[in-house]
């Protein structure tokens, strides 16, 4: 039997297939270097990374003109992919940085956590560019399986533990619900090729069979991008993994979920835009309420960032919703656009924020209160210069890349025909300036007590710098960064 | 669009102006914390530059251009984010001319006056000022709608860490009141400005937010608003512009903001920020929405009227001296709105006016209470009396700043509430007489302030100690005393640069009111 | 109504039982006992489907190597009929009426579209099936799958050999007893 597909197919995967063959070796490396040692492997898996970042390129540039499918229609590289690629692989190479004292210090193993990592970003890059609902699926099982593992690593932590646990139950019942709107939707399209079924949406009347599978699979992508109501996982789930696992959480698995979410409800079920519209609207009014009140009421760092990530996934869908009115006068879908932006914002901000939550050594594990901030900017102006930073950004304050990509967001409802929720979304940045301004309060108008613990780690104090300079950067000269999103929209 | 080059002191005078400030908080970071010469020498430096370039512009600007044309002589226009039609947009008229040379000044003279008091962190209070003068500046002389919101926002976050870091004992309580509100009304706005951007857009087919294009097609009528659009857009930006200057009953941020932030604070807020509002009101809200104008001005005068009568009720019955100055911002800049809301030229011109002198007057108030304040560490009004003896140089220039925001002809209070009650008188005579006992109030409470403070018999001992002020105080303190006098006596290159942007402001506001 | 369907009808409600009964079962014995019932009920769900190779797969690998491995396991760690309270009691009460509720709406749309889509692609599987494993070749079960899998679906299935792998790490990871490596 011979291979079934052009064997330039092959080459359209090369990054996936170098990083999976890099993580099984650290795998096998792993175990002969010794614990204390394993900072190489970490070092490895960064390089690994970007072995497959520079790949990327090459792949796109060897297999033909983009967008170019693959596998039969499984895959499609496009620049829409190669955007959520490249900063998935950013997000896990920046969660390696964050790890390396944390797992060094640990008693537990650092080849398997690193493995898992890279294995995830496999997962995420098979989703990036996936456009066949089984592809998608198994991709994202592969993202998520690693994922539920990552977050109880730490396993004699009870909180770890627990928070893996309902992880992975939600998770795998999430992802039953998610499998059962995609047979659903096989039933009424008779195909699972995103291209097949749009095509066979707009020649097919309407059915309610196809609804509930519509439904179904976007509650699915709800619960993997914590929006309302499949929201209640994510703030124990972040406040119980290790920190630089929570900020992987929040950064790179939600990318990749709102890439499928993006491809699958823009590409596959576009023609019915009109009917899903209405479902987004109602869960993103819900998810900015219920992330940014929640965020109120928190005393611990990371579950405010926890909930503070469940309201920037309700902004975020407003872009999605945006798609629905189709595109304006000039022939532009606004909305996707818009959700590049502020994706890209995000990352930023987030990842920042979390790396000076790992700089700042808590006093136990999973402890980090508002109150460690106390004081921080008399002990160390730098950081809490750049804490601020994040903290404006994503209040979406200007001159900041968040305030950018809520220009964009909401300009975008504005324009598709959503005020009020682009009203709602304004009134809840100014709830969340509250709770942002928590911290910066802490940082700079009480005054700390006793020692301040901090820890000297420049390999993570470089990557916060490079997330200050990139989200002042978006922020003050955006035009470059906006084009270059343009470029990577979906056809 | 071909980029020209970058000319700091001829075509790009403005982006000088505004962000010399900023440069300034940046070379601080570089400074260490303990070489406070150093940090002087560069807050003064650069606020005085920035002081000397707003004079320069002063002397480039041509006020007899009219309309739109106005703008044309300091125009600076980039391309920011071309795709969107967002523009780097700055340019002034004599409306923002005038303050921003108040701002200007007033930053100057807060730096100077810092210089002669002990002050902690004195690093991050300068650069908290200088970063707070780029905001205000820009907000100013911002004509593209995004550029003058990034601008608005900039403000709050220094102003947040000076009343934050450097007020009183209830400072936090303060300081977020004081985000929350005007934050809230700024969100408002941003909202505000999505929508008209997206109805002009329909409108006119160009994507824009330059207020020089929104402007003639409001007036035009293109944007086709229905009145209830046109009703909650107004709101929108009126509430966030309100909020700021502000009016009753959405003043109450004000006296906790002024009572907690130290002295430099409270004159920057009292002197420039509750400007922006008023600023804002003329720039945007009104000439963007006159049929909404028309319709809610009578609402809007009636709270401006409460506003008056109310702030200065509440002024007499201060124990605290900054309490006190504070209500009596309410009440003055109550008289403003009312101003502004007459809609006509000489109550407009009076609220001009009046605006750069409440600025003048009412920060050397507070300049001189916080010299005070510096000294005994109370604002109790109790607590002094009689001091004039010890401090005969502030209790003159108290005197000074006193009678000039009571509105003593001679002094520059007078020229801008009588041209605001002669205007106001055309509207409605019941208005001009309410508003004129507002007038009368003021005068008695704060002749009452400096009785109660600097006059009669000495009667506290911890008083007999007191310094009076010293050379980088008189040196804050002068020049705005200067001013008072100067524009009191002789206000006609004031009223002659704001003549023509009053003018135009008027007439495309009216357009509309007239049946 | 035709055989087909009176089977469909009667192991899917024993599927469902048998599901319910894991859940109730004090005893894990017990539990895994009525999880067999489930597989074997849907097996025969997949031989009325006429996907014989998926059925047979289903008895081999789960009703046989898995459920050996969970009955092992239970009498291994010897666990007993679970003690105290029963777990999120004050939740049953909602979770049964949204899951009725759903139950409902689901069903009902289910059973309203399916069969006018079920007429309407009547002929579908059989075309396809030709159409998969071509005109020549003998059309079998296993072979379709086989076609199907290694041909057009090898993208996910390699992707989901990676995926087994990692849950095999994932099950050492946080199996092992000591993480001490080594030293």
């Amino acid at each position: 039997m011979t291979f079934p597909f052009p064997a330039s197919d092959l080459l359209v995967i090369l990054p996936e297939l170098v990083l999976t063959q890099l993580a099984l070796g650290i795998l096998l490396w792993a175990t002969v270097v010794r614990k204390g040692r394993e900072a190489t492997l970490a070092w490895v898996s960064i390089a690994s990374l970007a072995a497959a970042a520079v790949l990327i390129p090459v792949a796109a540039r060897l297999s033909g003109p983009l967008p170019r499918a693959a596998f039969g229609g499984m895959l499609t590289l496009d620049r829409f992919s190669i955007f959520f690629k490249v900063l998935v692989l950013l997000a896990t190479a920046v969660t390696i940085l964050f790890s390396l004292k944390f797992v060094g210090t640990s008693s537990y193993p650092g080849g398997e956590y690193y493995a898992l990592l890279l294995f995830s970003a496999v997962g995420m890059l098979f989703m990036a560019s996936g456009t066949h609902l089984v592809s998608i699926y198994i991709a994202l099982e592969l993202m998520a399986l690693s994922q539920y593992v990552l977050a109880g690593y730490f396993k004699r932590e009870t909180k770890s533990v627990e928070a893996a646990a309902k992880y992975f139950v939600l998770g795998a019942f999430s992802s039953g619900v998610l499998l059962y709107g995609i047979s659903l939707v096989y039933g009424a399209a008779g195909s699972l090729d995103l291209g097949d079924v749009a095509r066979s949406l707009a020649a097919t009347p309407r059915s309610s069979l196809l609804g509930v599978g519509i439904v179904l699979t976007a509650s699915g992508m709800l619960f993997k991008i914590a929006s309302a109501p499949f929201h209640v996982w994510a703030p124990d789930v972040y406040e119980g993994a290790p920190t630089p696992i929570s900020a992987f959480f929040s950064v790179g698995p939600k990318l990749a979920a709102y890439a499928i979410f993006a491809r699958i409800f823009f590409v596959g079920f576009g023609p019915r835009a009109g009917d899903w519209a209405p479902v987004l609207a109602a869960s993103a009014a819900l998810t900015m309420v219920v992330g940014n009140v929640g965020a109120l009421l928190q005393q611990n760092v990371k579950r405010m960032l926890g909930y503070s990530s469940i309201g920037h996934a309700g902004y975020a869908l407003l872009g999605l919703l945006a798609y629905a009115s189709g595109t304006d006068a000039r022939g532009e879908n606004f909305g996707l656009w818009a959700i590049l932006i502020y994706l890209a914002a995000y990352l930023l901000m987030t990842l920042g924020a979390f790396g000076l939550v790992v700089l700042l050594e808590a006093k136990g594990y999973a402890t980090e209160s508002v109150d460690d901030f106390n004081g921080l900017s008399k002990k160390n102006p730098l950081a809490a210069a750049a804490m601020l930073v994040f903290l404006l950004s994503l209040a979406g304050i200007p001159p900041t890349a968040g305030f950018v990509g809520k220009y964009f967001l909401f300009s975008a409802a504005m324009k598709a025909g959503w005020p009020s929720l682009a009203l709602l979304a304004v009134l809840m940045s100014a709830v969340s300036l509250f709770y942002y301004f928590r911290i910066a309060r802490a940082m700079y108008l009480v005054e700390g007590e006793g020692e301040l613990r901090w820890r000297e780690e420049p390999a993570v104090a470089a990557a916060v710098a490079v997330c200050v300079a990139g989200t002042l950067l978006l922020g003050i000269l955006p035009q470059p960064f906006v084009a270059l999103a343009k470029s990577c929209l979906l056809p | 669009m071909p980029t020209t080059p970058f000319s700091p002191l001829g075509a790009d005078l403005l982006s000088t102006l505004v962000f010399l400030p900023a440069v300034g908080a940046l070379v601080l970071l570089f400074v260490p914390d303990g070489a406070r010469k150093t940090i002087q020498g560069i807050g003064l430096l650069f606020s005085g530059a920035t002081f000397a370039v707003s004079v320069l512009a002063l002397l480039r600007f041509n006020p007899d251009l009219v309309g739109s044309e106005a703008f044309r002589s300091l125009m600076v226009d980039r391309p920011w984010i071309p795709r969107f039609g967002i523009r780097y947009l700055l340019a002034v008229d004599g409306l923002s001319l005038s303050l921003v040379l108040l701002t200007t000044l007033l930053t100057l003279s807060v730096l100077l006056v810092a210089c002669g008091q002990k002050i902690d962190r004195f690093k991050g209070y300068v650069a908290a000022f200088l970063v707070l003068e780029t905001g205000m500046l820009g907000s100013l002389v911002a004509l593209d709608m995004i550029l003058f919101y990034v601008f608005w926002e900039v403000m709050l976050i220094p102003m947040y860490f000076i009343i934050g870091i450097w007020g009183g004992k209830r400072r936090i309580y303060a300081t977020m009141k004081f985000v929350l509100f005007t934050l809230a009304g700024s969100l408002l706005m941003f909202v505000a400005i999505l929508f008209a951007a997206n109805v002009n857009a329909q409108a006119t087919g160009i994507q824009t937010f330059s207020l020089l294009d929104w402007v003639p097609a409001a007036l035009g009528g293109a944007w086709g608003l229905t009145p209830r659009s046109e009703a909650l857009l107004f709101w929108a930006f009126a509430l966030a512009f309100l909020v700021k200057v502000p009016l009753w009953p959405l003043h109450t941020w004000l006296p906790d903001a002024h009572v907690e932030a130290p002295t430099g604070g409270s004159v920057i807020l009292a002197g420039v920020l509750l400007k922006l509002g008023t600023y804002g009101l003329l720039r945007f809200a009104l000439p963007l929405f006159p049929n909404a104008t028309a319709r809610y001005t009578p609402f809007i005068a009636v709270l401006a009227l409460i506003g008056i009568v109310y702030g200065a009720w509440v002024a007499a019955a201060q124990k605290d001296m900054k309490k006190l100055v504070a209500y009596s911002s309410v009440s003055h800049l109550a008289l403003v709105v009312l101003g502004i809301f007459a809609v006509n030229a000489t109550a407009v011109s009076g609220a001009v006016v009046q605006m750069v002198g409440h600025g003048l007057t009412t920060g050397l108030l507070f300049m001189l209470v916080g010299v005070l304040y510096d000294r005994r560490h109370t604002r109790e009004m109790a607590d002094y009396g009689g001091v004039a003896s010890q401090v005969p140089v502030t209790t003159t220039l108290f005197l000074i700043a006193t009678l000039g925001s009571i509105g003593l002809p001679g002094l520059n209070g007078f020229v801008g509430e009588f041209l605001i009650l002669g205007g106001v008188f055309k509207v409605s005579v019941l208005w001009c007489a309410v508003a004129a006992t507002g007038m009368v109030l003021s005068a008695i409470y704060l002749l009452t302030l400096v009785q109660k403070v600097f006059w009669g018999p000495s009667t506290v001992a911890a008083n007999r100690g007191l310094t009076d002020m010293n050379g980088w105080e008189l040196a804050g303190a002068l020049p705005l005393i200067a001013f008072v006098v100067i524009l009191g006596v002789y206000p006609a290159p004031l009223l002659n640069l704001v003549k023509n942007s009053v003018e135009s402001i008027v007439q495309v506001a009216r357009v509309r009111m007239l049946p | 109504m035709d055989v087909s369907l009176a089977l469909f009808w009667a192991f899917a409600a024993v599927a469902v039982a048998g599901a319910v009964g894991v859940i109730v079962m004090r005893q894990p014995v017990h539990s895994a006992l009525f999880l067999l019932l489930t597989f074997l009920a849907v097996a025969v769900l997949f031989v009325v489907a006429h996907a014989e190779f998926v059925a047979a797969v289903q008895v081999l690998v789960y009703a046989g190597g898995i459920m050996v491995l969970f009955l092992y396991t239970i009498m291994l760690v010897n666990v007993r009929r679970q003690a105290g309270e029963p777990y999120l009691h004050r939740q049953a009460g909602v979770a049964l009426g949204v899951g009725l509720l759903l139950l409902a709406v689901v069903g009902g749309v289910v059973l309203g579209d399916a069969r006018r889509l079920a007429d309407a692609h009547a002929a579908a599987p059989a075309a396809r099936l030709t159409e998969v494993v071509g005109s020549g070749v003998a059309a079998g079960n296993s072979q379709a799958v086989g076609w199907l899998l290694y041909r057009e679906y090898l993208l996910p299935f390699e992707i989901a050999s990676v995926l087994l792998l990692v849950a095999m790490i994932g099950a050492v990871v946080l199996g092992k007893r000591t993480m001490e490596k080594f030293d």
